[in-house]
């Protein structure tokens, strides 16, 4: 095999995993509570940074600070329902005041950050270090880390909706609000339980991915708008679109990218989502308002 | 088992119901009939929190649930079978029946209970794996049956049963919930058709532009053909 194929599937299949594990969350949270939740990548943020703190002033090692950073960024999910979403759910102009008060959390994150720690790059040590190479291409333990525990976290994610109480509460609550509540489901809380599950999962991506790209306090916008796109092309609130998406499109970002440049990457995903919505407006798995979780 | 006082409850400006006073008690199948538009839906409704009331009491087992959220209302053992069914159209047939039996108390048994819902609808067994989008009308009426009854249910709250179903799919549905009312639980059903709960209701009340205008034992009420007439057109 040419260098330049396994550079571009290598990089294709990392991406993929990444990109569908950002989406996961933001599918499962605009499923159930039908909300854009534009602080996902403030969740990433916070996830490693709580990570980064629990490695460089704790001094704990990568594989303890890991779940420090997972349960932080699901905590802080939980507390923004809490004080941001709940209030407001079932009144009026929920869709705005959500969508607002989420891009002001992540303004809020990043600035927090800065405060906290300062602006310059931060580095979080991979989990597993040490690479190898497959026909001149490096091939980092950690990425295969990555793309592993994105695979594991949808399978995880789908035993967990499929057959759990509180995962068929969720699904139930998704597709039909007033019978879950007659079902004696709560729905709000349940909601508080989605929210805090798509943290801890914008969090885990946040501490695995820290060690390819820099850590800085708005490092979680890129990964954000990524798995906007991801979730828009698999279709909204569906968990195999965000799975398929994900990587159909770091795939074919990465091959673009390889073939024909880094200047065509960008448009070349764009063209192909505009194509997708062309001929499928729902994306790749939405079958419009009715297919959800 | 079930008692309402002075309820009042309606819609953005409007007053649905005008303080009404109800009681149903226990292993009784109580109806309120009425026509289309007249409040029915609106009744049950404010009894299970679907629609907070304005004024007035809902008491259960004497313990006051009024203001109660649904979900609080239906763990207490109201369980509400609306009207349209109201199923999760993305789930299979045993995936809708398990949720009715999400509670906390009821999903430990949750497969004996199955297995007892099988044996009223063995219709649902066999179409199990099947989407409940995919249900005809009537399936679907039993299926939402069903998952009532997969519940810990006291008192079982049905909002027409046959409304929008064929003639013998009709037939069969209250056959079912006479069988339900055979083991014992408390029903309460809105209904327009004084025909059907003949011989299933125990007490009747009548329920006129968010009124209850006249109540009686059924033998009573439902064999006088000028009043209901007059009631129900």
């Amino acid at each position: 095999m040419s260098t330049q194929f396994v550079q571009a599937a290598w990089g294709g299949i990392l991406f993929g995993s990444v990109y569908g594990l950002m989406a996961l969350g933001l599918t499962l949270v605009w499923g159930a509570v039908r909300l854009l939740n534009l602080a996902h990548g403030a969740l990433f943020v916070v996830g490693s940074y709580v990570a980064y703190w629990a490695v460089s002033r704790l001094n704990l090692p990568i594989l303890v600070a890991l779940p420090i950073g997972v349960l932080g960024a699901a905590a802080f999910a939980y507390l923004m329902h809490l004080i941001f979403i709940r209030p407001v759910i079932g009144k009026p102009g929920f869709d705005n005041s959500t969508l607002i008060a989420t891009v002001g959390i992540s303004i809020a994150v990043s600035a927090a950050a800065i405060l906290i720690f300062n602006p310059e790059y931060k580095v979080i040590p991979p989990v597993i270090s040490g690479n190898f190479t497959v026909s001149n291409v490096q091939i980092t333990k950690q990425g295969l880390l990555v793309i592993g525990a994105s695979l594991a976290l949808f399978g995880a994610v789908y035993l967990f909706l499929t057959y759990t109480r509180h995962g068929m509460a969720i699904r139930a609550v998704s597709q039909q609000q007033e019978a879950a509540s007659l079902m004696s489901i709560p729905v709000v809380r349940t909601y508080g339980l989605v929210i805090a599950i798509s943290g801890g999962l914008a969090g885990l991506a946040g501490v695995l991915l820290s060690p390819f790209f820099f850590l800085n306090p708005n490092s979680g916008f890129n990964p954000m708008i990524q798995a906007l796109i991801v979730t828009i092309f698999g279709g909204l609130g569906s968990v195999r679109g965000a799975l398929v998406a994900g990587f159909v499109l770091g795939i074919f970002e990465s091959f673009v990218e390889v073939y024909y440049g880094v200047a065509w990457a960008q448009p070349g995903v764009f063209l192909l989502i505009i194509l997708m919505l062309i001929l499928r407006p729902n994306g790749l798995f939405g079958i419009g308002e009715v297919r959800r979780l | 088992m079930l008692e309402v006082k002075g309820l009042v409850a309606g819609y953005g400006g409007g007053e649905v119901l005008h303080g009404i006073d109800l009681a149903v008690h226990e292993g009784e199948c109580v109806v309120v009939l009425g026509p289309n538009g007249h409040g029915k839906t609106t009744l049950l409704r404010a009894i299970t929190g679907l629609l907070t009331p304005r004024a007035g009491q809902v008491l259960l087992e004497g313990r006051d649930i009024t203001r109660w959220r649904a979900d609080s209302i239906a763990a207490a053992g109201l369980v509400h079978i609306p009207q349209g069914d109201l199923l999760f159209p993305e789930m299979t047939v045993t995936e809708n029946l398990l949720l009715g039996a999400y509670n906390r108390a009821t999903w430990s048994d949750r497969n004996a209970r199955l297995a007892r819902v099988y044996e009223l609808f063995p219709w649902l067994k066999e179409r199990g794996g099947q989407l409940a989008r995919t249900l005809s009308g009537g399936e679907r009426r039993m299926l939402a049956l069903g998952r009532g009854l997969m519940s810990k249910a006291k008192l079982l709250l049905i909002d027409e049963p046959s409304l929008g179903l064929a003639p013998l799919i009709t037939q069969q549905i209250y056959a079912s919930i006479h069988k339900v009312k055979d083991s014992g639980m408390s029903l309460l059903i809105a209904d327009e058709n004084a025909n059907q709960v003949a011989g299933l209701a125990d007490r009747v009340y009548l329920l006129e532009t968010g009124s209850l205008v006249r109540q009686g034992p059924a033998a009573e009420l439902l064999r006088d053909k000028a009043l209901l007439e007059s009631y129900l057109g």
